[in-house]
Protein backbone atom coordinates (compact mmCIF):
# COMPACT_ATOMS: atom_id res chain seq x y z
CA UNK A 1 0.00 0.00 0.00
CA UNK A 2 2.77 2.77 1.21
CA UNK A 3 4.69 1.39 -2.07
CA UNK A 4 1.93 2.21 -4.03
CA UNK A 5 1.68 5.76 -2.54
CA UNK A 6 5.02 6.62 -3.59
CA UNK A 7 4.58 4.95 -6.82
CA UNK A 8 1.62 7.47 -7.50
CA UNK A 9 3.94 10.26 -6.15
CA UNK A 10 6.12 9.91 -8.44
CA UNK A 11 3.97 9.41 -11.78
CA UNK A 12 2.22 12.50 -10.18
CA UNK A 13 5.15 14.86 -10.27
CA UNK A 14 6.63 14.04 -13.41
CA UNK A 15 3.32 14.38 -14.65
CA UNK A 16 3.36 17.54 -13.28
CA UNK A 17 6.81 18.37 -14.29
CA UNK A 18 5.72 17.49 -17.90
CA UNK A 19 2.66 20.01 -17.71
CA UNK A 20 4.64 22.75 -16.73
CA UNK A 21 7.95 22.38 -18.83
CA UNK A 22 6.60 21.04 -22.02
CA UNK A 23 5.34 23.63 -24.00
CA UNK A 24 3.23 22.19 -26.52
CA UNK A 25 2.25 24.07 -30.14
CA UNK A 26 0.57 23.45 -32.74
CA UNK A 27 2.16 23.09 -36.15
CA UNK A 28 0.36 26.13 -37.63
CA UNK A 29 0.90 28.01 -33.81
CA UNK A 30 4.61 26.93 -34.14
CA UNK A 31 5.17 28.50 -37.92
CA UNK A 32 3.16 31.54 -36.78
CA UNK A 33 6.27 33.76 -36.94
CA UNK A 34 6.34 37.64 -36.27
CA UNK A 35 8.44 38.91 -38.81
CA UNK A 36 9.23 43.14 -38.92
CA UNK A 37 8.32 45.10 -41.49
CA UNK A 38 11.05 46.77 -42.84
CA UNK A 39 10.88 50.82 -42.39
CA UNK A 40 13.15 53.68 -43.51
CA UNK A 41 16.40 53.34 -41.19
CA UNK A 42 15.66 49.77 -39.84
CA UNK A 43 18.88 48.39 -39.11
CA UNK A 44 18.39 45.02 -41.45
CA UNK A 45 20.62 42.35 -42.02
CA UNK A 46 20.75 39.53 -45.44
CA UNK A 47 19.86 35.77 -44.95
CA UNK A 48 20.98 33.61 -47.54
CA UNK A 49 20.59 29.08 -46.96
CA UNK A 50 22.56 27.28 -50.04
CA UNK A 51 23.53 23.65 -50.70
CA UNK A 52 25.46 23.56 -54.02
CA UNK A 53 27.47 21.84 -52.90
CA UNK A 54 25.55 18.70 -52.47
CA UNK A 55 24.54 18.67 -56.32
CA UNK A 56 28.80 18.36 -56.75
CA UNK A 57 27.77 14.96 -54.45
CA UNK A 58 25.21 13.46 -55.55
CA UNK A 59 26.11 10.43 -55.45
CA UNK A 60 27.12 10.35 -51.92
CA UNK A 61 23.66 11.92 -51.14
CA UNK A 62 21.37 9.73 -48.91
CA UNK A 63 18.70 7.94 -51.03
CA UNK A 64 16.06 8.91 -49.54
CA UNK A 65 16.94 12.92 -50.10
CA UNK A 66 17.56 12.66 -53.89
CA UNK A 67 14.40 14.61 -54.36
CA UNK A 68 14.16 18.85 -55.57
CA UNK A 69 12.30 19.02 -52.32
CA UNK A 70 15.09 18.49 -50.12
CA UNK A 71 18.00 19.69 -52.48
CA UNK A 72 17.00 21.92 -54.96
CA UNK A 73 17.91 21.92 -58.10
CA UNK A 74 19.59 25.73 -58.24
CA UNK A 75 20.81 24.47 -54.81
CA UNK A 76 19.27 27.70 -53.02
CA UNK A 77 16.93 26.73 -50.12
CA UNK A 78 16.25 30.44 -49.35
CA UNK A 79 17.27 33.09 -51.53
CA UNK A 80 19.14 36.37 -50.60
CA UNK A 81 16.44 37.63 -48.04
CA UNK A 82 16.32 41.19 -45.94
CA UNK A 83 15.36 40.54 -42.24
CA UNK A 84 14.71 44.00 -39.59
CA UNK A 85 17.31 43.48 -36.98
CA UNK A 86 16.78 43.17 -33.35
CA UNK A 87 18.86 44.13 -30.67
CA UNK A 88 20.79 41.63 -29.84
CA UNK A 89 19.99 38.84 -32.67
CA UNK A 90 22.30 36.63 -32.96
CA UNK A 91 23.34 34.47 -36.31
CA UNK A 92 20.71 31.76 -34.54
CA UNK A 93 17.99 34.15 -33.41
CA UNK A 94 17.70 35.15 -37.55
CA UNK A 95 17.69 31.78 -39.14
CA UNK A 96 15.06 30.19 -36.88
CA UNK A 97 12.86 33.27 -37.39
CA UNK A 98 13.76 33.14 -41.14
CA UNK A 99 12.66 29.51 -41.07
CA UNK A 100 9.39 29.46 -38.68
CA UNK A 101 8.52 32.53 -41.60
CA UNK A 102 9.16 29.93 -44.43
CA UNK A 103 8.07 26.82 -42.89
CA UNK A 104 11.74 25.69 -43.67
CA UNK A 105 12.23 22.21 -41.08
CA UNK A 106 14.49 23.52 -38.89
CA UNK A 107 16.49 20.82 -35.99
CA UNK A 108 19.75 22.05 -33.35
CA UNK A 109 20.71 21.10 -30.54
CA UNK A 110 21.86 22.53 -27.53
CA UNK A 111 20.96 25.30 -25.77
CA UNK A 112 23.96 27.63 -24.80
CA UNK A 113 26.13 26.85 -27.62
CA UNK A 114 23.51 26.01 -30.64
CA UNK A 115 24.29 23.62 -33.50
CA UNK A 116 22.24 23.47 -36.61
CA UNK A 117 22.08 19.81 -37.51
CA UNK A 118 18.97 20.08 -40.19
CA UNK A 119 17.71 22.56 -42.23
CA UNK A 120 15.13 21.35 -44.71
CA UNK A 121 15.65 17.55 -43.70
CA UNK A 122 19.67 17.89 -45.21
CA UNK A 123 20.80 16.52 -41.82
CA UNK A 124 24.26 16.20 -40.79
CA UNK A 125 26.34 13.58 -42.14
CA UNK A 126 23.71 12.92 -44.96
CA UNK A 127 26.75 13.25 -47.50
CA UNK A 128 29.20 12.10 -46.83
CA UNK A 129 30.65 11.37 -43.15
CA UNK A 130 32.32 15.10 -43.32
CA UNK A 131 29.58 16.92 -44.26
CA UNK A 132 27.07 19.60 -42.11
CA UNK A 133 25.88 23.06 -41.97
CA UNK A 134 28.32 25.80 -41.47
CA UNK A 135 27.63 29.87 -41.47
CA UNK A 136 29.38 32.66 -43.14
CA UNK A 137 29.04 36.56 -42.07
CA UNK A 138 30.36 38.71 -44.76
CA UNK A 139 32.01 36.26 -46.47
CA UNK A 140 34.38 34.63 -43.60
CA UNK A 141 33.66 31.96 -41.51
CA UNK A 142 33.24 32.86 -37.67
CA UNK A 143 35.05 30.35 -35.13
CA UNK A 144 32.35 30.54 -32.44
CA UNK A 145 28.76 29.06 -32.49
CA UNK A 146 25.84 30.80 -34.48
CA UNK A 147 23.98 31.51 -31.03
CA UNK A 148 26.93 33.45 -29.80
CA UNK A 149 27.38 35.26 -33.15
CA UNK A 150 25.64 38.58 -32.51
CA UNK A 151 24.92 40.81 -35.37
CA UNK A 152 25.24 44.19 -37.01
CA UNK A 153 23.52 46.43 -39.43
CA UNK A 154 23.72 44.88 -42.96
CA UNK A 155 25.60 41.69 -42.10
CA UNK A 156 25.04 39.33 -44.98
CA UNK A 157 24.83 36.20 -43.19
CA UNK A 158 25.19 32.90 -45.09
CA UNK A 159 24.66 29.39 -44.51
CA UNK A 160 26.05 26.18 -46.58
CA UNK A 161 26.17 23.25 -46.30
CA UNK A 162 30.08 21.72 -46.89
CA UNK A 163 30.37 18.00 -48.06
CA UNK A 164 34.18 18.17 -47.05
CA UNK A 165 34.44 19.89 -43.67
CA UNK A 166 34.11 23.43 -45.35
CA UNK A 167 36.94 23.01 -47.90
CA UNK A 168 34.82 23.09 -50.89
CA UNK A 169 32.82 26.29 -49.66
CA UNK A 170 35.72 28.00 -49.23
CA UNK A 171 37.08 27.41 -45.48
CA UNK A 172 40.58 26.47 -45.77
CA UNK A 173 42.39 25.23 -42.68
CA UNK A 174 44.92 28.63 -42.48
CA UNK A 175 41.57 30.21 -40.72
CA UNK A 176 40.50 28.73 -36.81
CA UNK A 177 39.22 25.82 -36.71
CA UNK A 178 35.55 24.93 -35.82
CA UNK A 179 35.40 24.44 -31.86
CA UNK B 1 9.88 -35.22 -39.94
CA UNK B 2 11.05 -34.62 -35.94
CA UNK B 3 10.56 -31.37 -33.93
CA UNK B 4 12.53 -28.54 -34.44
CA UNK B 5 15.05 -28.55 -31.43
CA UNK B 6 15.75 -32.27 -32.72
CA UNK B 7 17.82 -31.12 -35.78
CA UNK B 8 21.69 -31.19 -35.76
CA UNK B 9 23.07 -28.66 -32.97
CA UNK B 10 24.59 -27.26 -36.40
CA UNK B 11 21.57 -27.14 -38.57
CA UNK B 12 20.04 -24.96 -36.00
CA UNK B 13 22.93 -22.33 -35.18
CA UNK B 14 23.18 -21.43 -38.90
CA UNK B 15 19.13 -21.64 -38.51
CA UNK B 16 19.02 -18.86 -35.74
CA UNK B 17 22.59 -17.08 -37.31
CA UNK B 18 21.13 -16.88 -40.15
CA UNK B 19 17.60 -15.25 -39.14
CA UNK B 20 19.06 -13.22 -36.31
CA UNK B 21 21.10 -11.29 -38.48
CA UNK B 22 18.09 -10.52 -40.97
CA UNK B 23 16.01 -9.60 -37.78
CA UNK B 24 18.73 -7.78 -36.00
CA UNK B 25 19.71 -5.47 -39.38
CA UNK B 26 16.63 -5.21 -41.89
CA UNK B 27 14.33 -1.66 -40.99
CA UNK B 28 11.95 -2.72 -44.16
CA UNK B 29 8.38 -3.11 -42.00
CA UNK B 30 6.89 -6.14 -43.43
CA UNK B 31 10.13 -8.05 -42.71
CA UNK B 32 10.29 -6.79 -39.04
CA UNK B 33 6.23 -7.78 -38.76
CA UNK B 34 7.00 -11.38 -40.16
CA UNK B 35 10.20 -12.06 -37.94
CA UNK B 36 7.76 -10.66 -35.00
CA UNK B 37 4.94 -13.48 -36.00
CA UNK B 38 7.34 -16.02 -36.68
CA UNK B 39 9.13 -15.71 -33.37
CA UNK B 40 5.90 -15.47 -31.42
CA UNK B 41 4.37 -18.25 -32.94
CA UNK B 42 7.54 -20.24 -32.49
CA UNK B 43 7.88 -19.04 -29.09
CA UNK B 44 4.14 -20.06 -28.50
CA UNK B 45 5.03 -23.34 -29.29
CA UNK B 46 7.50 -23.93 -27.07
CA UNK B 47 6.86 -22.05 -23.31
CA UNK B 48 3.87 -22.50 -21.20
CA UNK B 49 1.07 -20.30 -21.96
CA UNK B 50 1.64 -18.53 -18.27
CA UNK B 51 5.11 -17.66 -19.68
CA UNK B 52 4.61 -16.81 -23.20
CA UNK B 53 1.62 -14.26 -21.82
CA UNK B 54 3.99 -13.12 -19.11
CA UNK B 55 6.35 -12.50 -21.96
CA UNK B 56 4.13 -10.91 -24.22
CA UNK B 57 2.55 -8.41 -21.55
CA UNK B 58 6.71 -7.21 -20.94
CA UNK B 59 7.47 -6.69 -24.88
CA UNK B 60 4.32 -4.54 -25.03
CA UNK B 61 4.73 -2.30 -22.39
CA UNK B 62 8.26 -2.02 -23.82
CA UNK B 63 6.92 -0.97 -27.10
CA UNK B 64 4.50 1.62 -25.75
CA UNK B 65 7.44 2.85 -24.41
CA UNK B 66 10.06 3.11 -27.10
CA UNK B 67 7.49 4.31 -29.65
CA UNK B 68 6.39 6.96 -27.31
CA UNK B 69 10.07 8.07 -26.27
CA UNK B 70 11.44 8.18 -30.03
CA UNK B 71 9.46 11.05 -31.04
CA UNK B 72 11.27 13.12 -28.20
CA UNK B 73 14.61 12.53 -29.55
CA UNK B 74 14.31 12.44 -32.83
CA UNK B 75 13.13 15.05 -34.30
CA UNK B 76 13.75 14.29 -38.08
CA UNK B 77 10.74 14.01 -40.40
CA UNK B 78 8.65 15.81 -43.22
CA UNK B 79 5.00 15.59 -41.11
CA UNK B 80 5.16 17.30 -37.76
CA UNK B 81 1.98 16.52 -35.78
CA UNK B 82 2.66 19.13 -33.09
CA UNK B 83 5.98 20.79 -31.25
CA UNK B 84 7.07 20.96 -27.89
CA UNK B 85 9.19 23.16 -26.38
CA UNK B 86 10.00 24.22 -30.26
CA UNK B 87 10.87 20.52 -31.52
CA UNK B 88 8.93 18.73 -33.78
CA UNK B 89 7.04 15.67 -32.94
CA UNK B 90 6.63 14.12 -36.33
CA UNK B 91 4.81 11.08 -37.69
CA UNK B 92 7.67 9.61 -38.93
CA UNK B 93 9.37 9.40 -35.82
CA UNK B 94 6.68 8.17 -34.36
CA UNK B 95 6.23 5.13 -37.16
CA UNK B 96 10.14 4.42 -36.62
CA UNK B 97 9.60 4.18 -32.82
CA UNK B 98 7.11 1.52 -33.79
CA UNK B 99 9.50 -0.53 -35.86
CA UNK B 100 12.02 -0.27 -33.24
CA UNK B 101 9.93 -1.54 -30.79
CA UNK B 102 8.79 -4.35 -32.94
CA UNK B 103 12.37 -5.40 -33.66
CA UNK B 104 13.44 -5.40 -30.69
CA UNK B 105 10.41 -7.67 -29.71
CA UNK B 106 11.41 -10.19 -32.30
CA UNK B 107 14.80 -10.36 -31.63
CA UNK B 108 14.03 -10.97 -27.92
CA UNK B 109 11.39 -13.64 -28.72
CA UNK B 110 14.29 -15.15 -31.17
CA UNK B 111 16.86 -14.72 -28.59
CA UNK B 112 14.21 -16.74 -25.96
CA UNK B 113 13.28 -19.48 -28.58
CA UNK B 114 17.10 -20.04 -29.08
CA UNK B 115 17.62 -20.14 -25.12
CA UNK B 116 15.07 -22.92 -25.08
CA UNK B 117 16.27 -24.81 -27.98
CA UNK B 118 19.94 -24.88 -28.08
CA UNK B 119 20.75 -25.61 -24.59
CA UNK B 120 24.65 -25.85 -23.30
CA UNK B 121 25.37 -29.28 -24.40
CA UNK B 122 24.69 -28.31 -28.01
CA UNK B 123 26.53 -25.07 -27.81
CA UNK B 124 29.65 -26.73 -26.58
CA UNK B 125 29.18 -30.06 -28.64
CA UNK B 126 29.79 -27.08 -31.68
CA UNK B 127 32.29 -24.63 -30.10
CA UNK B 128 33.80 -26.89 -27.25
CA UNK B 129 36.71 -28.70 -29.70
CA UNK B 130 37.69 -25.67 -31.51
CA UNK B 131 37.60 -22.77 -28.86
CA UNK B 132 37.58 -24.64 -25.31
CA UNK B 133 37.53 -21.80 -23.01
CA UNK B 134 35.69 -18.95 -24.74
CA UNK B 135 33.06 -21.82 -25.19
CA UNK B 136 32.75 -22.66 -21.83
CA UNK B 137 32.97 -19.34 -20.24
CA UNK B 138 30.67 -18.08 -22.81
CA UNK B 139 27.99 -21.14 -21.79
CA UNK B 140 28.33 -20.19 -17.73
CA UNK B 141 27.88 -16.90 -18.48
CA UNK B 142 24.81 -17.27 -20.48
CA UNK B 143 23.72 -19.79 -18.04
CA UNK B 144 24.60 -16.95 -14.81
CA UNK B 145 21.79 -14.76 -14.55
CA UNK B 146 18.59 -17.72 -14.07
CA UNK B 147 21.07 -19.95 -11.95
CA UNK B 148 21.46 -16.31 -9.37
CA UNK B 149 18.02 -15.57 -9.63
CA UNK B 150 17.37 -18.95 -8.32
CA UNK B 151 20.02 -18.62 -6.20
CA UNK B 152 19.16 -15.40 -4.87
CA UNK B 153 15.41 -16.56 -4.13
CA UNK B 154 16.90 -19.13 -1.82
CA UNK B 155 19.12 -17.03 -0.03
CA UNK B 156 16.32 -15.03 0.40
CA UNK B 157 13.99 -17.61 1.62
CA UNK B 158 16.65 -18.85 4.02
CA UNK B 159 16.72 -14.89 5.74
CA UNK B 160 13.02 -14.73 6.24
CA UNK B 161 13.07 -18.01 7.50
CA UNK B 162 15.58 -17.57 10.02
CA UNK B 163 12.58 -14.26 10.96
CA UNK B 164 15.66 -11.53 9.35
CA UNK B 165 13.65 -8.82 7.59
CA UNK B 166 9.92 -9.35 7.47
CA UNK B 167 9.48 -5.60 8.07
CA UNK B 168 7.57 -3.86 5.09
CA UNK B 169 9.69 -0.57 5.74
CA UNK B 170 11.98 0.63 2.99
CA UNK B 171 15.45 0.95 5.15
CA UNK B 172 14.80 -2.33 6.40
CA UNK B 173 14.53 -3.85 2.82
CA UNK B 174 17.01 -2.12 1.28
CA UNK B 175 19.53 -3.57 4.30
CA UNK B 176 17.70 -7.31 3.79
CA UNK B 177 18.69 -6.56 -0.25
CA UNK B 178 22.60 -5.58 0.96
CA UNK B 179 22.47 -8.59 3.33
CA UNK B 180 21.69 -11.16 0.18
CA UNK B 181 23.80 -9.37 -2.38
CA UNK B 182 27.10 -9.55 -0.35
CA UNK B 183 25.65 -13.18 0.22
CA UNK B 184 25.51 -13.34 -3.71
CA UNK B 185 28.95 -11.75 -4.49
CA UNK B 186 30.80 -14.38 -2.94
CA UNK B 187 28.64 -17.31 -3.51
CA UNK B 188 28.85 -16.08 -7.81
CA UNK B 189 33.13 -15.66 -7.16
CA UNK B 190 32.77 -19.39 -5.36
CA UNK B 191 31.33 -20.95 -8.01
CA UNK B 192 32.81 -19.96 -11.36
CA UNK B 193 36.08 -20.67 -9.91
CA UNK B 194 34.25 -24.32 -8.43
CA UNK B 195 33.01 -25.00 -12.11
CA UNK B 196 36.09 -24.17 -14.10
CA UNK B 197 38.24 -26.47 -11.50
CA UNK B 198 35.73 -29.25 -11.89
CA UNK B 199 35.93 -28.96 -15.46
CA UNK B 200 39.80 -28.84 -15.43
CA UNK B 201 39.90 -32.09 -13.62
CA UNK B 202 37.22 -33.82 -16.25
CA UNK B 203 40.42 -33.00 -18.55
CA UNK B 204 38.07 -30.48 -20.57
CA UNK B 205 39.98 -28.93 -23.46
CA UNK B 206 42.44 -31.07 -23.28
CA UNK B 207 44.32 -32.67 -26.74
CA UNK B 208 43.05 -36.43 -26.96
CA UNK B 209 39.96 -36.15 -25.22
CA UNK B 210 36.73 -37.55 -26.60
CA UNK B 211 33.42 -36.13 -26.71
CA UNK B 212 30.22 -38.44 -26.29
CA UNK B 213 27.59 -37.18 -28.02
CA UNK B 214 23.98 -38.08 -29.44
CA UNK B 215 23.97 -35.72 -32.74
CA UNK B 216 24.16 -37.88 -35.55
CA UNK B 217 23.53 -35.64 -39.02
CA UNK B 218 20.76 -37.18 -40.85
CA UNK B 219 19.35 -37.09 -44.29
CA UNK B 220 16.28 -34.32 -42.02
CA UNK B 221 19.41 -32.47 -41.12
CA UNK B 222 20.28 -31.95 -44.60
CA UNK B 223 17.45 -31.34 -46.15
CA UNK B 224 16.46 -28.44 -43.15
CA UNK B 225 20.27 -27.72 -44.51
CA UNK B 226 19.08 -27.22 -47.67
CA UNK B 227 15.69 -25.09 -47.11
CA UNK B 228 17.89 -22.37 -44.74
CA UNK B 229 20.23 -22.01 -47.37
CA UNK B 230 17.83 -22.20 -50.40
CA UNK B 231 15.54 -19.38 -48.52
CA UNK B 232 18.34 -16.85 -46.99
CA UNK B 233 20.54 -17.10 -50.64
CA UNK B 234 16.44 -15.91 -52.38
CA UNK B 235 16.76 -13.54 -49.55
CA UNK B 236 20.06 -11.94 -50.18
CA UNK B 237 19.68 -11.76 -53.84
CA UNK B 238 16.58 -10.11 -53.03
CA UNK B 239 18.03 -7.89 -50.80
CA UNK B 240 21.03 -6.87 -53.15
CA UNK B 241 18.32 -5.96 -56.07
CA UNK B 242 17.08 -3.94 -53.40
CA UNK B 243 14.01 -5.22 -52.35
CA UNK B 244 14.80 -5.07 -48.58
CA UNK B 245 15.62 -1.35 -48.72
CA UNK B 246 12.63 1.08 -46.81
CA UNK B 247 13.57 4.45 -45.13
CA UNK B 248 11.27 6.36 -42.54
CA UNK B 249 13.14 9.76 -43.06
CA UNK B 250 12.37 12.81 -44.14
CA UNK B 251 9.22 10.91 -45.96
CA UNK B 252 7.89 7.14 -44.98
CA UNK B 253 8.64 5.57 -48.48
CA UNK B 254 5.64 3.41 -50.22
CA UNK B 255 5.93 -0.40 -49.22
CA UNK B 256 7.31 -1.72 -52.72
CA UNK B 257 5.42 -4.59 -54.53
CA UNK B 258 8.53 -5.35 -56.94
CA UNK B 259 9.72 -8.85 -58.24
CA UNK B 260 12.79 -8.46 -55.58
CA UNK B 261 10.36 -6.89 -52.57
CA UNK B 262 7.67 -10.06 -53.19
CA UNK B 263 10.77 -12.67 -53.47
CA UNK B 264 12.64 -11.30 -49.88
CA UNK B 265 9.09 -10.87 -48.19
CA UNK B 266 8.17 -14.86 -49.26
CA UNK B 267 11.84 -15.69 -48.86
CA UNK B 268 12.21 -14.64 -44.86
CA UNK B 269 8.55 -15.53 -44.41
CA UNK B 270 9.04 -19.10 -44.79
CA UNK B 271 12.63 -19.06 -42.87
CA UNK B 272 10.62 -17.63 -40.21
CA UNK B 273 7.53 -19.51 -40.27
CA UNK B 274 9.85 -22.74 -40.71
CA UNK B 275 10.36 -23.68 -36.98
CA UNK B 276 6.65 -22.74 -35.98
CA UNK B 277 5.23 -25.12 -38.43
CA UNK B 278 7.32 -27.65 -37.58
CA UNK B 279 6.37 -27.70 -33.98
CA UNK B 280 2.65 -27.15 -34.46
CA UNK B 281 2.93 -30.29 -37.60
CA UNK B 282 4.33 -32.22 -35.51
CA UNK B 283 1.86 -31.54 -32.21
CA UNK B 284 -1.03 -32.45 -35.05
CA UNK B 285 0.86 -35.83 -35.60
CA UNK B 286 1.24 -36.57 -31.74
CA UNK B 287 -2.35 -35.49 -31.04
CA UNK B 288 -3.56 -37.59 -33.83
CA UNK B 289 -1.75 -40.98 -33.11
CA UNK B 290 -2.54 -40.57 -28.76
CA UNK B 291 -5.81 -40.65 -30.48
CA UNK B 292 -5.88 -43.52 -32.19
CA UNK B 293 -4.61 -45.67 -29.36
Amino acid sequence: MKKNIILFLLIAAAAAAFVLFADIQSVDEYYLSHIDDIKEGDPTVFLTIRCDTVLDNYDKLRQALRSPEYVPEDGVILARTEYVLRDGDTVFDILERAARHNRIQLEHHGTAAVYIKSINHLYEFDCGPLSGWIYKVNGGFPSGDCSSYVLSDKDEVEWVYTCDLGQDVGRGYTEEAAP
Amino acid sequence: MKAFACYHPAVLMLYFVAVLAIAMFCWHPVLLALSLAGSALFYFTLAPARVFLRESAFLALLAVAVTAANPLFSHGGATPLFFINGNAVTLEAIRYGLALSVMLAGVVLWFRAYGLVMNTDKFLYLFGRALPALSLVLSMAMRFIPLFRRQMKRVGDTQRAMGLYREESLPDRARFGMRVFSAMVTWALENAVETADSMKARGYGLAGRSHFSLFTFSGYDAVMLAAIAVLTGVFAAGAAAGGADFSYYPRTVQLSLSAASLAVYAAFGALCFLPAFIEIKEKIKWTYFKSKI
